[in-house]
C-alpha cells in the first residue's frame, strides 16, 4: 500500500515535471548572463532592464493591452446583446445561429486572419473610389482616399473572433434562468428595462464575466488573426515575439514570457482566493440561520459599495479614454513604417531616430524574403521602408513594386564603400542603399568532427548522418549542392537544378540531415546537439560567444555572398520620412553600432574600415583579426562567392516544385 | 357574498392560429380562493397571465374593479404572481429576494425591514433572510416565493401550480399551509392546477377547464357530485360512465335494466350519460344483484381495493373494503343517490371506461391517451 503511494506520487511528480518543465526552463534562462539559452553564464537581471528598455516590446506591450481591453469591453456588450437576441428567438432559429456562431470558432485562425485581411483590402478599395467620389462632388468635408491596415483594422478583428466566445458562455446561462424571472420582476413593479437590468443581468453575470475573461485570453493569445489585419503601423506582442524568435530566442523573450506567465498566475491566484473566501462567506452565513432580519439588512452592504464601484469604473473610464487618446496621438505624428528582419537592428537606433527627428518608427520583421514578398503581393503590408536581399531586389523591381529615391535626401550614401554601389540587382544605383553584407558559409563544431570542413560535401556526407543541419529555404539549400557540384548558383538549367535536388533527397532518405532549420541553428549549434550546418557568417559570429568550439569555414568550391539594401516601396504614404530614415542609417555610427550589434558587415567605408578600433574603444580589447574577416570577408575570398540573382519565374516555379518534392515545409 | 373584482369578458388568445382560449367568460369575486384546474393545454395557465398582464388577449376585455386593464403592463397592476418554478432571483439573498418589490417601491428602509420580517414570519420563514437561495429546499423556497408576493400586499394573489414541483407529503402540507395564509391576509387567490385534489381541498370556486373553454364552475361539492359532462366526471375523481337512456324521472335504463335515481327534468326516452363514483357501489352476492360482472383484476391500495369488473364488456371500477378474487362473479348494487345523470356531450363516450386500467391511469385521466380504451366498447 505504501509503496503503491510513493510510486503514484513519484508519477504525479513526473506529469507535473512533464507540464512545468518547458517553463521552469525558460524562466531559468531568463536570469541567465550571456545570451544563450543551452550555456548558464551566471545570474543577472540584465534581459529584465532590457525589457523594459525596449520601446518595441513596450509599444507592443501596449497596443496589446488596448486592443484586448477594447476588443473585450466591445465583444462582451455586444455577444451579451447578441445571446439575449437568440434567446427570444424559436428554437429552430436560435440553433441555427448558434450553429453559425460556432463555426468561426471551429475555423481556422489562418483562414479567418487571410479572409479578414482580403475583406479589409477590399474595402479600401471600395471606399477609395467612394472617397475619390464623394470628395468630387463637394468641398464641405474631405474624406481621407488611402485607408490602410492598422489598430482599428486589429480591433475590429478582436472584437469579430471575440463575440462568438462571449456567445457561448452567455447563451447557457441565459438558457438555464427560470423562463418566469423577467415576468417575476416586472410582476414585483419592474419596467422591462429595470427588470433586464436588476434580474436578469445579474444572473447572466457569471456567464458575462466568463465570456469577458474568454475573449480577453484570446485576445492576448491571438497571433495569427492580428498577423494578418495589423498592418505595419501596430504589433501585438505575440507578432513581436514571433519576430524576434525568427532570429533566436533570446533570454529576453524569456523574461517577457516570465513576466507573462507570473502575471497569468497570479490573476488567477487573485480569482482563486476570491472565491475561496466569497464560499467561506456564504458557509458561514448559512451555519447561522438565526441571525435576525435586521441583522441581515445591516448585513446586506458587504457587497461592494457603490462608490466604490463608481470609482472603479471611472478609473477603467478614463485609462480607456488616455490609452485611447495616446493611440489617436501617436497617428498624429510622423510615421515611418519598416520592414526588417528579426534581431538586425540595434534598437537604441530607433529611439535615437525618433528622438532627432520626431519622426515615429514602426518596426516589424518578416520571416524571409519570401514571405515578405507574399505579404507585399496580399496587400497587408503597408510599408514605406524595407530590407530585402539582392536577388528579391531585382524582383521586386521588375514587378515595379519599389519607388525610386530622392539621393538628394541622403547625403549619406556618399559614405558607402563603391564594391556596394551599383550592383547587379540595382545596376543604375537608383532605387536602393545597401544595409548590410555577408557571406554563406559551414559552421561545424570542432569537438565533433574529425577533421576541419574545408568542402560543401560535407552537407551530404554519410560520416555526418545525423549531425548535419540544412537551410530550411529553397534559395540557399539549392545553392549548397550547386556550388558542391560545381554550377553556377544562379543556373537556370533544368537538368543541373534536378541533379541538386536529388542530392539533398539522397542525403536526406540517407538520413544525413538532423533538421531542416534556420534560426533554430542557434539553439542546435550552441548546445553541441548537432555537428555540421550551413549559415550565414554573421550569425556564426553570435553564436561562437556561447560556444567557442564552433568554427566556421566558407567551402573552397566558393559560396554566395548577399547584400541586404533599404529600399522604398511604391506610393509609399510616408516617402520624405522615410528618407529621413534610410539617411540616418546609412550614417557611419549607425553602421558602427549595427554592426556591434548583429556582426554583419557594413556596406560603409568608414564604418567597415573603422570598427576595429570602435570595438576596440567599446571592450578595451583587440578585435581578432580572424573574427574580423569573417564579418567582413576581405576581397580575396569575395571572389570566390557568388551574389544570387533574380531567376525567371519559370526557374522560380522550378524551385517551388523541387522543394514540395523534397517535403520540407 | 363579497364584490367582483375581476372579470375576463368574451376573452379569445390566438397564438398563430391555434386557439388557447375560445371566448372565455369568467367574473372574480374579491376575497374568493379561485382555482382554475384542467390538464395541461386546457388554457388555464394563459388566463391567470391575461390577468397578471403578461398576456393581452386577442379579442375581448380584462376588467379589474369595474375598470379595463387590457393595456395596463404588469408592473402598475395591483397583482402579484408565485410563479411554477419560484423565479427567485439567485444573485441575492432571501431578504433581497422578498424585499425586491419594495426597493422597486422606493419603500423607506425601516418600513422593508418590518414587512420582510412579517412576510417570512407569515410563510414560517424567520430568520432565514440571510440565507441563499439555493441553501433552500423546494417548499422552503415555495414560501419564498409567497413571502416576496405577498409583501407588496397585492389584492389578487396569482399562483400557477405552485405546487408542482414538490413532493406529496410537502405538497399535502402546502396545501394547508396556502389555505392558512389565504386567510390570514385576506385577499383573493387564484390558483391554477392540474391537480383535481389540490383543487376541491383549498378552493371556494373551481374553474374546470378544458380546449380553451370552461366546462364548469363550482364550489368542490357541486363540480365532485354534480359533473355537468363526461370531462369533468372523469377529471375530478374516478368515474364509471356508462351510456343511458331515461324512459321517465327518476329512472334510468342500463344495461336494458332500470335503475331507481333522484334525477330529473330529461325528455322521455333521452341518452343521457350515467355516472357512478366507484366508492358507490356495493358489491353484493350475485343473486341479490341489481347487475353481475366478473373481476377481472384487483389492486391493493391501502384503505381500500381497487376491483376492476367486466359488466358485458364495458369495464367498471369499484373502489371498495372487501376482497373478491380476479375471476369471482359478483353483483351489484347501486343506491339512487350514487347515480347522476348527465346530457350527452362532446366528451361522451371518451371517458368512465376502465378497460386499459393501470397503475398509470392516476396521472393519465384526463390525457386524451386515456379514452382510446373506451373508443373499443363503442
Amino acid at each position: 500500500m505504501k509503496k503503491n503511494s510513493i510510486f503514484s506520487r513519484f508519477f504525479t511528480f513526473l506529469v507535473f515535471l512533464f507540464l512545468y518543465a518547458p517553463i521552469i526552463l525558460l524562466i531559468f534562462f531568463s536570469f541567465n548572463q550571456n545570451n544563450s539559452n543551452v550555456v548558464w553564464g551566471g545570474f543577472s537581471l540584465h534581459w529584465y532592464k532590457e525589457l523594459f528598455q525596449n520601446r518595441i516590446i513596450m509599444r507592443s506591450l501596449y497596443t496589446t493591452l488596448l486592443v484586448s481591453l477594447l476588443a473585450t469591453v466591445i465583444s462582451t456588450i455586444a455577444g451579451t446583446f447578441a445571446a439575449i437576441g437568440f434567446y427570444g428567438l424559436r428554437r429552430r432559429t436560435r440553433n441555427t445561429l448558434n450553429t453559425i456562431n460556432n463555426i468561426p470558432m471551429m475555423n481556422a485562425d489562418i483562414v479567418t486572419g487571410v479572409a479578414m485581411c482580403l475583406f479589409f483590402v477590399a474595402f479600401f478599395a471600395l471606399w477609395k473610389d467612394f472617397a475619390l467620389w464623394f470628395n468630387s462632388i463637394q468641398g464641405l468635408v474631405v474624406l481621407p482616399t488611402r485607408l490602410t491596415l492598422g489598430f482599428p483594422t486589429l480591433l475590429i478583428a478582436h472584437i469579430t473572433f471575440n463575440i462568438p466566445y462571449v456567445l457561448l458562455s452567455v447563451s447557457p446561462k441565459l438558457r438555464q434562468l427560470d423562463k418566469n424571472l423577467i415576468d417575476a420582476a416586472q410582476d414585483l413593479g419592474c419596467t422591462w428595462f429595470q427588470a433586464f437590468w436588476k434580474v436578469i443581468l445579474p444572473e447572466i453575470k457569471p456567464g458575462i464575466v466568463s465570456g469577458a475573461l474568454t475573449a480577453f485570453t484570446m485576445s492576448i493569445d491571438d497571433f495569427i488573426i492580428s498577423y494578418f489585419t495589423a498592418g505595419s503601423a501596430s504589433s501585438t506582442l505575440a507578432m513581436t515575439i514571433y519576430g524576434m524568435t525568427k532570429k533566436r530566442v533570446s533570454p529576453e523573450i524569456n523574461a517577457i514570457s516570465t513576466l507573462l506567465f507570473v502575471s497569468v498566475l497570479l490573476l488567477l491566484a487573485i480569482i482563486n482566493i476570491r472565491e475561496a473566501r466569497l464560499e467561506k462567506q456564504t458557509a458561514r452565513r448559512q451555519a447561522a440561520p438565526s441571525a435576525t432580519v435586521a441583522e441581515m439588512a445591516r448585513q446586506k452592504p458587504r457587497t461592494v459599495p457603490p462608490l466604490v464601484r463608481f470609482a472603479a469604473a471611472g478609473a477603467c473610464g478614463v485609462l480607456l479614454v488616455t490609452a485611447g487618446v495616446g493611440a489617436f496621438h501617436n497617428t498624429r505624428k510622423p510615421v515611418v513604417n519598416v520592414c526588417s528582419w528579426g534581431e538586425y537592428i540595434d534598437e537604441d537606433l530607433i529611439t535615437q531616430f525618433e528622438e532627432e527627428t520626431g519622426i515615429l518608427v514602426n518596426y516589424q520583421t518578416a520571416e524571409s524574403n519570401e514571405a515578405l514578398y507574399s505579404l507585399l503581393k496580399s496587400g497587408a503590408g503597408d510599408y514605406d521602408v524595407i530590407v530585402p536581399s539582392d536577388y528579391m531586389i531585382s524582383q521586386l523591381m521588375e514587378e515595379g513594386m519599389l519607388e525610386k529615391l530622392d539621393y538628394s535626401q541622403i547625403p549619406n550614401f556618399s559614405l558607402i564603400d563603391d564594391r556596394f554601389k551599383n550592383l547587379p540587382y540595382d545596376p543604375t544605383n537608383e532605387y536602393t542603399v545597401p544595409y548590410t553584407w555577408g557571406t554563406v558559409g559551414i559552421i561545424y563544431n570542432t569537438a565533433m568532427v574529425s577533421e576541419p570542413i574545408t568542402s560543401w560535401g560535407a552537407m551530404f556526407d554519410d560520416r555526418y548522418a545525423g549531425e548535419v543541419l540544412m537551410f530550411r529555404n529553397s534559395r540557399d539549400a539549392m545553392a549548397t549542392a550547386l556550388l558542391y557540384l560545381g554550377y553556377d548558383v544562379n543556373t537556370t538549367d533544368e537538368a543541373q537544378l534536378r541533379q541538386a535536388a536529388g542530392l539533398i533527397a539522397d542525403a536526406k532518405s540517407r538520413g544525413v540531415y538532423q533538421a531542416f532549420v534556420m534560426d533554430e541553428i542557434f539553439l542546435k549549434m550552441e548546445g553541441g546537439n548537432a555537428a555540421i550546418g550551413a549559415y550565414y557568417a554573421g550569425d556564426y559570429l553570435t553564436a561562437v560567444e556561447n560556444n567557442p568550439d564552433l568554427a566556421f569555414v566558407i567551402p573552397e568550391e566558393g559560396s554566395n555572398w548577399f547584400v541586404d539594401a533599404m529600399c522604398v516601396l511604391k506610393d509609399a504614404p510616408h516617402y520624405d520620412e522615410a528618407m529621413a530614415w534610410i539617411n540616418f542609417i546609412a550614417s557611419t555610427e549607425a553602421n558602427l553600432a549595427n554592426m556591434d550589434f548583429i556582426w554583419y558587415a557594413s556596406p560603409n567605408k568608414e564604418a567597415l574600415e573603422g570598427y576595429p578600433a570602435y570595438y576596440e574603444e567599446l571592450y578595451e580589447e583587440e578585435l581578432d583579426q580572424e573574427t574580423y574577416e569573417i564579418m567582413a570577408a576581405p576581397a580575396e575570398t569575395l571572389e570566390r562567392c557568388q551574389s544570387y540573382i533574380s531567376l525567371p519565374a519559370e526557374t522560380r516555379r522550378l524551385y517551388n516544385e523541387l522543394w514540395i518534392t523534397l517535403g520540407i515545409q | 357574498m363579497s364584490k367582483e373584482l375581476i372579470r375576463l369578458s368574451d376573452c379569445v388568445v390566438k397564438f398563430d392560429d391555434e386557439i388557447i382560449l375560445d371566448h372565455l367568460n369568467l367574473y372574480i369575486n374579491d376575497k374568493e380562493f379561485l382555482t382554475l384546474l384542467g390538464p395541461s393545454g386546457c388554457g388555464k395557465t394563459t388566463t391567470l397571465r391575461i390577468i397578471g398582464g403578461f398576456q393581452k388577449p386577442t379579442s375581448g376585455d380584462v376588467f379589474f374593479d369595474g375598470r379595463r386593464c387590457n393595456d395596463v403592463p404588469p408592473h402598475k397592476r395591483q397583482v402579484n404572481t408565485v410563479f411554477q418554478k419560484y423565479a427567485l432571483f439567485t444573485h441575492m439573498n432571501i431578504f433581497e429576494n422578498v424585499a425586491f418589490g419594495l426597493r422597486i417601491a422606493k419603500a423607506p428602509e425601516a418600513e422593508i425591514t418590518r414587512r420582510v420580517e412579517e412576510a417570512l414570519e407569515l410563510v414560517n420563514l424567520p430568520g432565514y433572510g440571510s440565507r441563499s437561495v439555493s441553501s433552500l429546499s423546494g417548499g422552503q423556497q415555495q414560501r419564498v416565493a409567497i413571502a416576496r408576493a405577498i409583501v407588496n400586499r397585492p389584492q389578487v394573489l396569482l399562483l400557477d401550480e405552485p405546487l408542482g414541483a414538490l413532493d406529496l407529503k410537502l405538497r399535502k402540507d402546502m396545501q394547508v399551509e396556502l389555505k392558512r395564509i389565504q386567510r390570514e391576509v385576506g385577499i383573493t387567490f387564484i390558483y391554477v392546477t392540474h391537480d383535481q385534489e389540490e383543487a376541491l381541498t383549498m378552493s371556494d370556486t373551481v374553474v374546470v377547464m378544458d380546449k380553451g373553454n370552461i366546462q364548469q364552475i363550482g364550489t368542490p361539492q357541486d363540480i365532485y357530485n354534480e359533473p355537468k359532462n363526461a370531462f369533468v366526471a372523469d377529471f375530478i375523481g374516478e368515474s364509471n360512465i356508462i351510456d343511458g337512456v331515461m324512459p321517465e324521472d327518476k329512472v334510468v335504463k342500463m344495461y336494458g335494466k332500470k335503475f331507481p335515481c333522484l334525477d330529473g327534468g330529461f325528455a322521455p326516452g333521452e341518452p343521457v350519460d350515467v355516472v357512478i363514483r366507484p366508492e358507490d357501489i356495493d358489491i353484493v352476492p350475485v343473486e341479490q344483484g341489481q347487475i353481475t360482472g366478473t373481476v377481472t383484476e384487483v389492486t391493493f391500495k391501502g384503505m381500500h381495493y381497487d376491483i376492476i369488473v367486466d359488466f358485458q364488456g364495458f369495464k367498471w371500477l369499484i373502489q371498495t373494503t372487501d376482497y373478491s378474487p380476479v375471476g369471482a362473479r359478483i353483483g351489484v348494487k347501486i343506491d339512487p343517490d350514487g347515480i347522476h345523470i348527465m346530457h350527452k356531450s362532446r366528451y361522451s363516450g371518451m371517458f368512465g371506461d376502465y378497460s386499459s386500467y393501470s397503475e398509470e391511469y392516476d396521472e393519465l385521466s384526463g390525457d386524451p391517451a386515456g379514452s382510446e380504451g373506451s373508443d373499443e366498447t363503442d
